[in-house]
């Protein structure tokens, strides 16, 4: 498990509130939506301003790939990294 | 309403309660269920739930007259720092939050309704019940509650001694009568919801409330 999706772990269990859950609680290949880790839509409004809080980036809710990126922890950290380096 | 032997009756001494930020106990919900239930949800649900048991279809009444102060200072002053609004928080900002999240935590769609009543939202709240009773509801869930203010709002708020939730379960009866004449007096140093339940659980034949111009009386019918 990288650094980064770690981070990101530990950013979901504290901006949604998921008491009782640990970062190794959540694969980084878990559907976090629906399915999976059960997030629903203001789950993903509240991860993706915490997202751009931390991390400093824009993602534009409106983008076709936008929700690709948010499937799973380690798609979210791949998305990250893409960013900052861009 | 099931009472207590325990609970102190008409002469019991009333003990003001110290609130060190206690989180009622809302463990029967799974974790993804509970996390977006403030305090004051929490307190709501913990005295609503056992009442509710058995009762799928349940209609309910809310009635707080403050709501969740500490959220919506929360959100005002994020608003003041030119932060982003958090979408969470945004969503539950709503007077009537929590009935939402009640109806859909026991996926009971029945009609329910978030009243503020100024000083007398209990008499109201009843009042609306009683509404829902004879418009052919079987029972009808009472809600009051209310948060500690923060800080801020404390000197605006002075019917809040401590945070309380009290949960009533109504059927149509004769057993009380509920009245409301013009009329001044000393409102109660007490919630009134909470003088309400004492005199629920004692022999007190008689309650009165004054808010504003309004007198309402609660007695109890003679057997």
């Amino acid at each position: 498990m990288s650094d980064l999706q770690l981070e990101i772990k530990t950013l979901i269990i504290d901006a949604l509130g998921l008491e009782d859950m640990a970062a190794e609680d959540i694969a980084a290949d878990l559907t976090l939506f629906g399915e999976g880790l059960g997030l629903d839509s203001v789950d993903a409004l509240e991860l993706g301003l915490a997202i751009q809080k931390r991390f400093g980036i824009k993602i534009d809710a409106e983008a076709k790939d936008t929700r690709k990126h948010f499937a799973n922890v380690a798609s979210l950290a791949a998305f990250v990294s893409s960013q900052q380096t861009a | 309403m099931a009472c207590l032997g325990s609970w102190p009756g008409q002469h019991g001494r009333l003990v003001r309660l110290v609130d060190a930020g206690q989180q009622p106990d809302v463990s029967a919900l799974p974790a993804m269920q509970r996390r977006r239930l403030s305090r004051l949800a929490r307190m709501a649900f913990h005295v609503a739930w056992p009442l509710a048991e058995a009762r799928p279809q349940l209609p309910m009444v809310f009635a707080s007259r403050h709501g969740e102060t500490p959220r919506t200072l929360g959100i005002l002053t994020d608003l003041a720092h030119n932060e982003p609004l958090s979408p969470t928080q945004f969503s539950l900002s709503v007077h009537n939050a929590i009935i939402g999240l009640w109806s859909i935590q026991r996926g009971d769609h029945s009609e329910m309704t978030a009243l503020a009543g100024a000083g007398d939202g209990l008499e109201n709240a009843v009042l609306e019940a009683c509404g829902l009773l004879h418009d052919g509801a079987p029972a009808v869930l009472l809600v009051i509650a209310e948060e500690a203010p923060p800080e801020l709002y404390a000197p605006f708020i002075d019917d809040v001694p401590f945070p309380y939730a009290v949960g009533l379960l109504l059927t149509l009866g004769d057993d009380w009568q509920l009245q409301l004449n013009r009329g001044d007096g000393a409102s109660s140093e007490w919630p009134h919801a909470l003088n309400l339940v004492r005199a629920l659980c004692s022999d007190q034949p008689t309650l009165q409330h004054h808010w504003k111009s309004r007198q309402w009386t609660w007695s109890r019918n003679e057997a």
